[in-house]
């Protein structure tokens, strides 16, 4: 049977066209038109996040992100928001480790509205001590709900900060809760000198767009904004972990649980691939290594292996994390010891064929089904070139699964995934009465 | 906006089960969904979970294939199989690459028609289940979330958590889930949903082949569609969590059904009441004017019976009381005082304006012709969509407002610590104090 063009699955093709542009003050733009839906997906991504942050001042990232909607000489208070919304826009943020990024996806005939209405707050961001106190306020609500009161929160906190002893990644993005109550309004304006120019962003404009118009357009807007060049931050390295590290954390709780980091690789490493692999032959689907042994049977409520798959994946070496959740009943040292087995059992017999294959069919299907929004299109370039200054990155990322072989998997498990390079926390259940002895939450 | 839209094919079998179809060209993708128009709405008072918990056992082996086998055979294709009911349906779904769409097909017919049971996957469900919601007793959200329904429905057919209540769990048996598996999945009552890029002949001759000798069993139960004849009383109900450094607070009262003719003039008087993120009033006020939260949202649950209007927030216990306070008096002046016409045009180009973002994956479109199978809205209704809103006047958005929220008939749950909340409650009025989980 012959199908028409625009139905036959083999004819389609994967390449995302990329052009990419740089102004003279330093703003790189790149563009990637595809004009079947007529939407655009506008991204700012500037390149700091928690890692370029302070003791002292830890959680500045996240809480200057939510100071870019409190106005502008020319707008009020989510007023930003309000306009771009009432064009239909999805308009959100986003804080991470590495980065911070800030999309308005919406009908693409109000794409210059949302490239003026960006470039007004990158100039002339309103910031006052009133907006200041306010959001500050509300990140700390954000924090207790993100962290103080849920249930994993304040023990992944602990995991990083006793994994981590030297690298930024040590404290969560979302920032200490007493930073956040120490933080001063001029640190906020020093931080948005050094870090909100052209020349430490990057714009992703992906859909319903002619490039030559978008470059005009961002031109326009960003043209004449100066730029003090790239900020310099010192890079920091985490020494190599020299034996296990362990640690406990008592809260009010139903269930015991133990989160575990191994020290792996950043994004630019070959090696982010095969553990990515890996994450998915352990933990992804019904089929899958824990599920069958630890899910399936309700042993565990749940058990993840998870690092964050490319170009997700942190910019400097992060940690492989595997969280069990206990179910009533199970002895969680016993789970401990069960989990670690299997796993040594991965690192001395390797794993089989079929599971590299079925690992690598999910993670193209996961890829293709992705790209179908403008928004995914445009954070895979945007993250990729950010950080590893190689957006070409993307149109070969399925090539670099499919490389990947049996043995480098048996070897990234035995290389990271061992004993002395891991960190384990585990959260012990105390009544609300013990709980309240050992001191606030914050 | 029109010219976007993409046709929607269908079909009709003799056993009266129907073909919903869409050709999607943007990438090779195909989402097929097998949807049973009866859901958690229908399991037996005392036994939450049964709708649920049979739509997760059709994943568990088949007549021709164990749990691994299939979930082996269906992640080698890279594709996710997926089963869950909600309430006024059940979702039996399987997604992958447009190349397998044959084997896909085939696939989930034999996972929807010929179900194993077998006998030694129901105990594992049965603990995963536990575990679930066990768990779920750690986290405050969800905590207040199911509370909050079973408080205002009791024991209504809206009244209990989707996948099952942890009281109840040990009377469920497997005899209770092929008993529905026998009664609601029935061809009559189930229609499939495919999206995809797969020419609309193909996929019907697949259907043809794989689901025209179906009929399944029956008489599927009658649809549910009045309003509970009792529920909770007006007030204010307090869960004591001491532990917590913040209150979850849900507050809510009887909504509409998904075909009152104020669906319109309500979405969009809801949008600028709660639903429009920093477009919304009780987000302007709880949030940008107070700092008092991250966030807050309210939502009307529109179903085949009344489903319920509710308000979602947090905030540190210490400010519980004054944002109770605030929501109610946002929810007032928004039931007098109407909205604006610059409100309801910037709700109203919201709505059209998103309207694209919706075509662009197969699964946004498969949900959006889900719903318009199940609720009967027409083949022509995303053709109309953006009309409907834009018809919408002032005056008819301010009387649905003020036909349509009772400020006074809401019932207030806050989950949090009674040291820190409790006294400014009751200065708000009578408090009650809940039990248990």
């Amino acid at each position: 049977m012959t199908l028409p063009a625009a139905l036959d699955p083999s004819t389609w093709n994967p390449a995302l066209n990329i052009v990419s542009y740089r102004l003279d003050n330093g703003l790189t733009l790149m563009v990637l038109p595809d004009q079947s839906v007529p939407v655009v997906s506008l991204q700012m991504h500037y390149h700091v996040g928690s890692r370029n942050e302070l003791p002292g001042i830890t959680g500045i990232s996240h809480l200057f992100e939510h100071l870019m909607f409190r106005g502008t000489e020319e707008l009020g208070p989510e007023e930003f928001a309000r306009l771009l919304q009432a064009k239909g826009g999805e308009i959100n943020a986003f804080t991470t480790k590495d980065h911070t990024s800030y999309f308005e996806n919406l009908p693409s005939e109000h794409l210059e509205l949302a490239l003026r209405l960006e470039a007004d707050r990158l100039s002339h961001l309103k910031l006052d001590d009133e907006n200041f106190q306010t959001e500050r306020e509300v990140v700390i609500s954000e924090r207790k709900l993100r962290s103080v009161d849920s249930p994993f929160g304040l023990v992944e906190e602990q995991l990083y900060s006793t994994a981590f002893t030297q690298h930024p990644y040590s404290w969560p993005v979302i920032g200490w809760d007493q930073d956040l109550r120490r933080m001063t309004l001029t640190d906020c304006l020093a931080y948005y000198r050094t870090y909100y120019h052209p020349g430490n962003l990057t714009v992703v404009i992906a859909g319903d767009v002619v490039p030559e118009s978008a470059r005009d357009l961002v031109d326009r807007y960003f043209g004449n904004l100066s730029s003090p060049g790239s900020p310099v931050f010192p890079k920091i390295t985490e020494p190599p972990q020299r034996g296990e590290r362990r640690a406990v954390f008592k809260k009010v709780s139903q269930v015991e649980t133990l989160v575990a980091g191994f020290h792996t690789v950043g994004l630019d490493h070959p090696d982010i691939y095969p553990l990515t692999l890996l994450s998915v032959i352990l933990s992804v689907g019904k089929a899958s290594r824990l599920y069958q042994e630890f899910v399936r049977s309700g042993r565990v409520a749940d058990l993840e292996a998870y690092l964050a798959p490319p170009p997700w994946s942190s910019q400097d070496p992060d940690l492989f994390v595997f969280r069990a959740v206990a179910a009533p009943g199970t002895d969680l040292a016993r789970l401990e010891v069960d989990v670690w087995d299997s796993l040594e059992r991965l690192r001395k017999d390797g794993v089989e064929k079929s599971e590299l294959a079925r690992a690598k069919k999910i993670l193209k299907a996961q890829t293709i089904q992705g790209l179908a929004k403008n928004f995914f299109r445009g954070l895979l370039v945007g993250l990729f070139h950010m950080k590893t200054g190689d957006a070409q990155r993307v149109n070969h990322i399925l090539d670099f699964y499919e490389a990947v072989t049996q043995d480098d998997l048996v070897r990234v498990a035995r290389q990271y995934l061992r004993e002395d390079n891991r960190t384990v926390v585990t959260l012990k259940p105390v009544s609300a009465i013990e709980s309240e002895a050992l001191g606030p939450l914050a | 906006m029109t010219g976007q839209v993409p046709p929607i094919y269908q079909v009709g079998l003799p056993t009266g089960l129907r073909l919903l179809g869409v050709e999607y060209e943007r990438v090779p993708w195909i989402s097929i969904t097998c949807m049973v128009k009866r859901g958690a709405e229908t399991d037996p008072a005392g036994r939450a979970g049964v709708a649920d918990w049979t739509a997760e056992f059709l994943t568990l082996g088949t007549a021709k294939r164990s749990q691994r086998q299939l979930a082996d055979d269906v992640e080698s294709l890279g594709a996710v199989l997926s089963a869950r009911a909600e309430y006024d349906a059940t979702y039996i779904s399987l997604e992958g690459l447009a190349e397998d769409f044959p084997v896909l097909m085939a696939t989930l017919a034999e996972v929807v028609q010929t179900p194993g049971f077998p006998e030694q996957e129901f105990p594992l469900l049965l603990e995963r289940r536990r575990a679930e919601l066990t768990q779920l007793l750690d986290d405050p959200r969800e905590v207040a979330t199911r509370r909050f329904r079973r408080l205002f429905f009791g024991e209504a057919p809206y009244g209990h958590a989707v996948r099952g209540e942890l009281e109840s769990l040990d009377t469920l048996n497997l005899a209770d889930l092929t008993s529905h598996y026998r009664r609601e999945f029935a061809s009559g009552v189930t229609s499939l949903v495919v999206v995809g890029m797969v020419p609309g002949n193909r996929v019907e001759e697949e259907v043809r082949r794989y689901w025209e000798a179906w009929q399944g069993g029956g008489p599927a139960s009658s649809a549910y569609t009045t309003a509970p004849p009792r529920l909770a009383a007006p007030g204010l109900y307090l869960l004591d969590r001491p532990e917590l450094t913040q209150s979850e607070i849900r507050l809510g009262h009887l909504g509409l059904p998904r075909h009152h003719p104020d669906f319109f003039p309500l979405r969009l008087a809801n949008y600028i009441l709660g639903e429009g993120g920093f477009s919304s009033r009780l987000m302007a006020r709880i949030r940008s004017d107070l700092g008092y939260t991250y966030g807050i949202r309210s939502r009307f649950h529109f179903r085949r019976a009344p489903g319920p209007f509710t308000i979602t927030t947090f905030t540190p216990a210490e400010n519980t009381a004054e944002v109770v306070r605030e929501i109610k008096g946002v929810v007032r002046d928004v039931r007098d005082n109407g909205v604006t016409a610059q409100e309801l045009a910037d709700a109203q180009s919201y709505y059209v304006g998103h309207f694209p973002q919706g075509l662009e994956t197969a699964r946004t479109i498969a949900q959006q012709v889900l719903a318009i199978d199940l609720y009967d809205l027409g083949l022509d209704y995303l053709l109309h969509y953006c009309e409907k809103l834009q018809a919408v006047t002032l005056e008819a958005a301010r009387q649905a407002a003020h036909t349509h929220l009772h400020p006074e008939a809401l019932v207030t749950l806050v989950v949090g610590p009674a040291h820190k909340c409790l006294k400014g409650l009751e200065d708000l009025g009578a408090v009650t104090i809940l039990e248990g989980n």
